[in-house]
């Protein structure tokens, strides 16, 4: 028998086709009832389970990078004997995916932002929060008390909030940036040498404030206008990134970055050359919450976890050791004068006012998809 | 030694040769160099410093995540080895209707690429609604280990004299007793280095893994990913050196056993 | 290899006993398979077979976001592939892809011929493992080596500097891209190029030069078409990888180096959550994949490594 390749291709496409006949029905059966990722399902599973879980074993925590550190959770442990695992995630559309994809069945408290609490709990992904097994969240500022990403919140404890801006590097750059538009001016002196957020709402927005609109517009003629304006600052581009661009920064590749203001301030804090400023025009203020999923296993300890968080104490010195900006009063009223005079991490209420909320777009974010796409790919 | 011979030995390939393996071998003295630099940022040098080993050995975080990706990739190797062997024995073995479509399938975790591997199988997943958790990422990484193994096996097999299984069958040997006596020996060599490349495949493996790992799991590459990108950190240069050394010493055990094996084959 | 000439004997000899022994032997004949076969197939089929299947299904609804179920087909997402902006990122991993494979091949011809025909003999194996030692490392942190060298304040801006000349923007370029995915796949091209030329039949340069051939006209006329799966091999292989390469465009490439697995990881892992169309695209990446791959066999090498 003549040894030789075996690819025929009309025999098995063929074979093919009748083979993969057989197990879509097969799978397809599996499937037909609700979306095509089953998180509703998932969960069920998980609630059986979770009697016999919960009160102990490992309390699995979903967050960004900055929000726990080992002297937290050390902390915790000490106090409640619970082990804590972390993981981390750099976007809530990531958080929000792998939570769909089934990922996060383990994970008995997570950290979205405002706009995805919301989005969350229209998908029905959230636990409503049992208020009876909270406290400390009567000290919380007024704004937090029924914010408007969750009324009441009912399904979440917001946990920091900030805003985002721009850090520069003050000993390279002769003028101060204080306006989105300083990056237009500027972009054949800084050519190569910014950094935008790698995320799409966020930067799509500042553009979108720039030329005087909503951060959250809704506009498709704005949408163009900004996707235009964008282009032009492209070439003057290093790279998008949310995080990682610290290193960049410091080391002089990049003189101005588009940031979040929890990983800015802390920059600008270590070193005095790097300058933390909101832009004038107004820029996006968030919350970042405590929410339990769903699915949650072990939500003793989840509540447990947002209880120790929610303590002044505890809190307090998250924010000296991190420069998290807390929503609750009783955290401020320990806080040295050193912190809260900082206008990076407190700016004033006026231009707070000028500053919005990063909103739900539903049908939207697809347009939003396609400008970033145009945008990189371009 | 004339300069005439000297030139005669020294090609221009061999030049060439010489001078990519240092373009292979700059990245990572480079990083050999820096992970003892004082400083935190950029290329200047500040001084010698062993603070980012230091900080390596008490970062708990990683090695969990090397302790995890080592699990993923040895369960998945060593079940995959087992399969993708008789894979492999079976495919030469057999003719029967179908083997080309079987053989087909068993090609594409090769070329199909990572992401829609990955994909794919989250689609799966989601749509079984089985949650994510290290078993989801061993079960998806033992698919490409498999397809691996096998081909690594199927290229020794289709050297081998078939007259030895045959003598061993007509001597009275069952069909089970010729695979383990006769062919398993002689495939030793294939299966070791199938199981080494699979193995480090899994290791350094991103996509699959981001896709289908859950449950507070965590491997390494995807820790090292988020570091990279979370800002350049030093410690990952004397990360990368103890990995570079540590490979090192397992490609010369591989080397060693792959040697030792097949002297044995020809021997035996 | 052929093992059916002694597996379709066996019955003549077994039939002779008898019918019990006949069904016996059939038994065996399944088990056999089945066996050796079985376990893996499943696997593949389930893990790997369905899936595929799954998102060819999924690929047919139009924009469909994971918590919505499937309500209509349509090929809606296909169309989407084809608009400008999507057919532009297709394209640039086209020549990322293929700009690869070039460079791989142009360097890595020359090592694994002096590796494989030049080379001192009892120092090949280890010059080879050396050669493919890098690989051994994560991919990651190679990536990341080349971010210290071709960074603005990195070692070979300084090293430009010393020497007063200009600095260069290195990183975040379409030369990044390429430098860092050479860098990643060299290697895989090296060791296949190797195992091709290692087989070469020094009796026919020999016999070449023997009839008077220049080393260049037998380099030509001998080596390259006698290695040419090989290198077919190998600059498929080269070219496939880095085609599905997320890694080295996210690390090294910066604003404008959206790839097709980009892309389908944005539309998984992304703002937009777009299964629908993340599947259309990867059902186009896996055919683009296979065909090529459909086109080596048949039109390449008729006994490839590996199976059959």
């Amino acid at each position: 028998m003549p040894r030789r390749s075996s690819f025929r291709p009309n025999s098995s496409r063929r074979l093919f086709l009748q083979g993969s006949a057989a197990a879509i029905a097969g799978v397809a059966l599996s499937n037909c009832r609700g979306g095509v990722s089953d998180v509703q399902s998932g969960s069920q599973a998980a609630d059986s389970s979770s009697p016999t879980s919960s009160g102990s074993g490992t309390l699995n925590i979903y967050t960004w990078a900055d929000y726990t550190d080992d002297e937290l959770i050390q902390q915790f442990t000490d106090a409640t004997g619970i082990e804590v695992s972390v993981d981390v995630y750099d976007s809530n559309e990531t958080m929000l995916a792998k939570l769909q994809a089934g990922g996060g069945d383990t994970y008995s408290v997570i950290y979205p932002s405002d706009y995805m609490v919301t989005q969350m709990v229209e998908l029905g992904l959230l636990t409503k929060l049992d208020q009876s097994q909270l406290s400390g969240l009567e000290t919380m500022q007024e704004k937090w008390k029924n914010p408007v990403y969750d009324e009441n919140n009912t399904h979440s404890v917001p946990f920091v909030w900030g805003t985002t801006g721009l850090i520069y590097n003050s000993a390279a750059l002769s003028e101060a940036p204080e306006d989105w538009d300083y990056l237009w001016n500027n972009k054949d002196k800084l050519s190569r040498r910014i950094t935008l957020l790698e995320d799409v709402r966020e930067t799509l927005g500042a553009v979108l404030k720039s030329l005087g609109y909503s951060y959250n517009s809704t506009d498709p003629a704005e949408l163009e206008a900004a996707y235009q304006k964008l282009l032009e600052l492209k070439p003057a581009l290093a790279s998008f990134k949310s995080f990682g661009w610290q290193d960049e920064l410091l080391g002089g590749d990049v003189l101005v970055s588009m940031v979040y203001s929890v990983e800015g301030v802390p920059v600008s804090q270590e070193d005095t050359d790097f300058k933390y400023v909101i832009p004038s025009s107004g820029s996006s203020v968030w919350t970042d919450t405590m929410v339990i999923p769903a699915a949650a296993p072990n939500a003793e300890a989840a509540y447990q976890w947002i209880n120790f968080n929610l303590q002044p104490e505890v809190a307090a010195s998250m924010a000296e050791r991190l420069y998290l900006a807390s929503p609750n009063e009783a955290v401020l009223d320990l806080l040295p004068e050193a912190i809260l005079s900082d206008p990076s991490l407190f700016p004033s209420e006026e231009l707070l006012a000028r500053c919005e909320g990063i909103a739900p777009l539903g049908e939207v974010s697809a347009l939003y998809d396609e400008y970033w796409t145009k945008v990189t790919s371009a | 030694m004339s300069i005439q011979t000297l030139q005669k030995k020294v090609s221009w390939q061999g030049l060439f040769a010489l001078l990519v393996y240092g373009f292979m071998y700059l990245p990572i003295l480079v990083l050999g160099v820096y992970s003892f630099n004082k400083s935190r940022y950029g290329a200047i040098w500040e001084g010698f410093s062993l603070r980012w080993y230091r900080r390596l050995f008490q970062d708990e975080r990683l090695f969990a995540a090397l302790g995890d990706s080592l699990k993923i990739a040895l369960v998945a190797v060593s079940v995959s080895a087992v399969l993708g062997t008789l894979m492999a024995i079976g495919l030469s073995k057999y003719r029967f209707r179908g083997r080309s479509l079987y053989l087909g399938i068993s090609y594409l975790p090769l070329i199909v690429p990572d992401i829609a591997i990955a994909v794919s199988t989250l689609v799966f997943l989601a749509s079984v609604a089985i949650p994510l958790s290290i078993w989801t990422a061993i079960a998806a990484h033992m698919v490409f280990c498999l397809a691996y193994i096998a081909v690594v096996v199927s290229s020794r097999l289709s050297g081998l004299d078939p007259n030895l299984e045959e003598a061993a069958l007509d001597l009275g040997a069952t069909p089970t007793q010729a695979l383990v006596k006769i062919l398993l020996p002689q495939l030793m060599p294939a299966i070791i280095s199938g199981c080494l490349l699979a193995f480090v495949l899994s290791l350094d493996d991103l996509l699959i893994s981001s896709f289908t790992t859950g449950g507070g799991a965590n491997p390494l590459p995807i820790e090292i990913f988020s570091r990279i990108r979370t800002g350049v950190k030093p410690d990952m240069n004397a990360l990368s050196v103890l990995l570079i050394l540590s490979s090192g010493l397992l490609a010369a055990i591989a080397e060693y056993l792959r040697c030792k094996g097949s002297n044995q084959a020809i021997k035996g | 290899m052929s093992r059916s000439a002694v597996t379709d004997s066996r019955p003549q000899s077994q039939q002779v006993k008898g019918s019990g022994s006949l069904l016996r032997w059939r038994l065996t004949r399944l088990i056999g398979p089945s066996v050796l076969l079985g376990p893996a197939g499943l696997w593949l089929l389930l893990l790997l077979v369905v899936p595929v299947l799954l998102i060819l299904r999924i690929s047919l609804v139009p924009g469909l976001r994971p918590e919505q179920a499937i309500t209509n087909y349509g090929l809606d997402n296909y169309l989407q592939i084809l608009q400008p902006t999507y057919l532009r990122v297709l394209l640039r991993s086209v020549t990322f892809a293929s700009g690869t494979t070039a460079l791989c091949l142009v360097v890595g011809f020359p090592v694994a011929y002096w590796l494989a025909l030049i080379a001192p003999k009892r120092w090949r194996n280890l010059l080879l493992v050396v050669f493919i030692l890098p690989l051994w490392t994560s991919s990651l942190l190679r990536t990341y080596a080349w971010i210290t060298l071709l960074r603005t304040s990195g070692v070979i801006n300084l090293v430009l500097s010393s020497l007063g000349l200009p600095e260069q923007n290195l990183m975040n370029t379409t030369g990044a891209v390429l430098v860092g995915m050479t860098y990643s796949f060299l290697p895989y091209m090296v060791l296949i190029l190797y195992a091709s030329l290692e087989k070469l039949d020094l009796r026919l340069l020999e016999a070449a030069a023997d009839l008077g051939a220049s080393p260049n006209v037998a380099f030509w006329k001998v080596t390259v078409p006698q290695t040419l799966p090989g290198i077919a091999a190998g600059g498929l292989l080269v070219f496939v990888t880095s085609l599905g390469d997320f890694v080295v465009p996210t690390l090294l490439g910066g604003p404008s180096s959206m790839t097709i697995s980009r892309l389908i990881y944005n539309q998984f892992l992304g703002v937009s959550r777009n299964w629908g169309f993340g599947s259309a695209l990867s059902i186009v990446l896996i055919s683009a994949v296979s065909i090529a791959i459909a086109l080596l066999l048949k039109y390449g090498d008729r006994n490839p490594d590996g199976f059959s």
